[in-house]
């Protein structure tokens, strides 16, 4: 090893020199396991099953609205909750300080989630049953995010992007039918 | 020709000037003034910032939930600007008043900008608080319009800004003057370059943000009708992701300044180390597409691209100076007759003060870029986003890391700028370890937190899905957080005393305390 110099003072001319071994190595690690790591999130695009959403589309508050709303007066049951029909794309509209509709979907089969925001940046957080996912909602733009319920029960959609005050009263659930 | 040669006869100044007894150094009484007084604003900040930080622990914990849900937006607030913008950039003023001065035996440049600059970050600073304690801008720090703030808080935000524009334009002046008066020559010490770096990411940061800031300031006044929500937060994130890698500089430094007071270590290879540094420069700014990982406004190749990879190839500066302070400290050692695979750090002394807070600061910022690592993977990042884990992450880096670190310059600093013993003796090594303590329970508690989905920035959630899983980890977080927060407060305690009450000295053995241990 090199003798040690201050930090505080100039360094001597000719401190641009080469590289030592010990440090070269010590480089050639840490950029192979960006590499490695870099690989595995790339390979899980295509091998992996749990992936964000990649459908968007730009929207506006107004046409966003009035397609959930459709969406909502075609599909809602006696009680009040909305049942998406196997194989139909459902709507979520979040806005200060609420999500609507309450949704009702299948277990055992992949539903798409549209989901968008009437007013302030929002969050989609589905918890409940160990299960964790949260994605960005924001006004202007939809996000499709295609779910596969497994387990039936009741789970419970959180906002986590802080939209005002308010902002802690801002759920819903979903519910997972056989 | 003739103009070159009048330069330096234009430029002087009576000024007093002293030599440091412990370093050798030329100390100008304005650059020793005004570093010190950067450093007294930092620490006020720190202490406002960690005062919110407490209060929203322990509203967080189940059972306690001290304030109601207005009280903890107010503090949400505050902690973000007083902890995360205000107490950083203070003390990253004051090392870059510091490093462009008394490192390079220098005068500052200007003292007169120097004090406009410290005059308008304090203007700035106090209309920030004074409007997010009145109520009137619980917006978060980060202010997503619309989501709208009282013009003030706006305001706040852009005065202090300017007021940091003009202590980079002093910087880059006062190492400009010392080039010109040849108080230094050949290449910057290795301390200035890095501080240098720092003072150029925080230019672009401060671009970005005035980009974000200004539209979100019209529209508060009620001037423009409307300001597109994702465009803000990818100006915003400019602003903030970058400052971000201004604490990450800055802490670095602070890693070679203590190493080099405490043991008189330095790095092994200054190519290695300047190299790291250029890293930071030019990773930083496209990696800010790790805040849009699951974002409804773009494509998965840009998120995989300026998210995960520029996040991933991040890492490697950081572990880069990781393994040159350690190294440095280890060569040092080694020097002076150490032995063995692991004899160096034998004879490092972890009851030194400034030790002890890089060690700490060492360790919690290696947690805090693991956890990085790990959100800024795409599909991770839908696990994470927004839940606990990010404050957890937060808390590593800029808590665990950065003023840990700043905590330990400052422990070795500032006796020597203000000719003072440390005051409290070993009590400054208890204060790093019971902050770095509280610290790594308070990271446990709230990554624990995050994986089980809980959110953040929430003042409370009524759980409906599992309300007993979520309980324990927040009622730990709580606790953590109130022994961060004591940790934290010494350190105020520490610093205000050792100004004001500590044993006025010039001799070297009483200003600097080695941590070296004999063989």
């Amino acid at each position: 090893m090199a003798a040690v110099e201050s930090p505080v003072v100039s360094p001597a001319p000719g401190w641009a020199r080469r590289l030592p071994a010990d440090e070269k190595i010590f480089l050639w690690v840490v950029l192979a396991s960006v590499v490695v790591m870099s690989a595995f999130t790339i390979g899980w695009l295509y091998f992996g099953h749990q992936n964000p959403p990649t459908a968007f589309y730009r929207t506006s508050p107004g046409a966003f609205a009035a397609k959930t709303q459709a969406f909502a007066t075609r599909y809602t049951g006696k009680d009040g909750r909305v049942h998406v029909p196997v194989g139909k794309d459902a709507y979520l509209m979040a806005y200060r300080f609420a999500f609507y509709p309450t949704l009702v979907v299948k277990a055992g089969h992949p539903v798409r989630i549209w989901m968008s925001s009437l007013d302030a940046l929002h969050g989609f957080s589905l918890v409940g049953h160990g299960l964790n996912i949260n994605l960005e909602i924001a006004p202007n733009h939809a996000y499709g995010a295609v779910i596969t319920p497994t387990k039936p029960g009741k789970y419970l959609i959180v906002c986590n992007e802080f939209c005002g005050l308010g902002h802690q009263l801002m759920q819903t659930t979903l519910y997972v039918e056989r | 020709m003739a103009y070159v040669e009048r330069v330096p006869a234009i430029a002087v100044r009576e000024e007093r000037v002293r030599t440091c007894t412990v370093t050798g150094l030329r100390v100008y009484a304005g650059a020793q003034a005004l570093t010190l007084a950067n450093a007294v604003a930092a620490v006020l900040a720190v202490a406002v910032g960690g005062a919110f930080g407490v209060s929203m622990a322990l509203t967080r914990a189940p059972s306690l939930e001290l304030l109601g849900s207005k009280g903890y937006y107010v503090a949400l607030t505050g902690h973000g600007v007083s902890a995360l913008i205000l107490w950083p950039v203070f003390f990253e003023v004051a090392a870059m008043v510091f490093a462009s001065s008394v490192l390079l035996n220098a005068r500052v440049w200007s003292m007169k900008i120097g004090w406009t600059s410290l005059g308008l970050m304090i203007a700035g600073a106090v209309m920030l608080e004074s409007i997010i304690l009145s109520g009137k801008a619980s917006v978060g720090f980060t202010a997503y319009p619309p989501l709208v703030a009282h013009p003030v808080f706006y305001l706040g935000y852009i005065v202090f800004a300017v007021g940091v524009l003009l202590a980079i334009g002093n910087f880059a002046m006062t190492i400009a003057n010392a080039r010109v008066e040849r108080t230094y020559t050949g290449s910057l010490p290795l301390l200035t370059y890095g501080v240098a770096v720092a003072a150029i990411l925080a230019l672009l940061a401060i671009v970005s943000g005035l980009v974000a800031l200004i539209p979100a300031w019209l529209y508060s006044q009620g001037w423009v009708s409307n300001v597109e929500p994702i465009v803000y937060r990818g100006w915003f994130w400019g602003l903030g992701h970058t400052l971000q890698y201004v604490n990450v500089v800055a802490m670095v430094v602070a890693w070679y300044g203590i190493a080099a007071l405490a043991l008189k270590a330095g790095p092994v290879n200054q190519k290695f180390t300047r190299f790291a540094f250029v890293l930071y420069l030019i990773l930083t700014v496209p990696v800010l597409g790790h805040h849009f990982l699951v974002d409804p406004s773009i494509g998965t190749d840009v998120k995989i691209v300026g998210g995960s990879l520029m996040g991933f190839a991040l890492g490697v500066p950081s572990l880069m100076h990781g393994l040159a302070v350690m190294g440095g400290c280890e060569a040092r050692l080694r020097e002076r007759g150490a032995v063995g695979l692991f004899g160096w750090l034998r004879r490092i002394d972890f009851g030194h003060a400034g030790i002890a807070a890089m060690a700490c600061s060492l360790l919690l910022f290696a947690v805090g870029g693991w956890t990085g690592t790990a959100q800024t993977t795409l599909q991770l990042n839908m696990i994470t986003h927004n839940t606990m884990w990010v404050p957890a992450h937060i808390h590593a880096i800029v808590v665990g890391g950065t003023t840990l670190a700043f905590m330990g310059f400052a422990y070795v600093l500032v006796p020597l700028l203000a000719q003072r013993k440390l005051w409290g003796g070993r009590l400054a090594t208890v204060q790093a370890y019971l902050y770095g303590g509280g610290l790594l329970m308070l990271i446990a508690t709230q990554s624990w937190a995050g994986v089980l989905g809980i959110p953040r920035r929430v003042s409370r959630v009524d759980v409906g899905a599992d309300p007993h899983s979520w309980r324990l980890p927040m009622d730990l977080m709580g606790v953590a957080g109130a022994i961060a927060g004591l940790g934290g407060a010494l350190f105020v305690v520490i610093m205000v005393m050792t100004l004001v009450r500590g044993k006025r000295t010039d001799d070297p053995a009483e200003l600097a305390v080695g941590a070296e241990l004999p063989a």
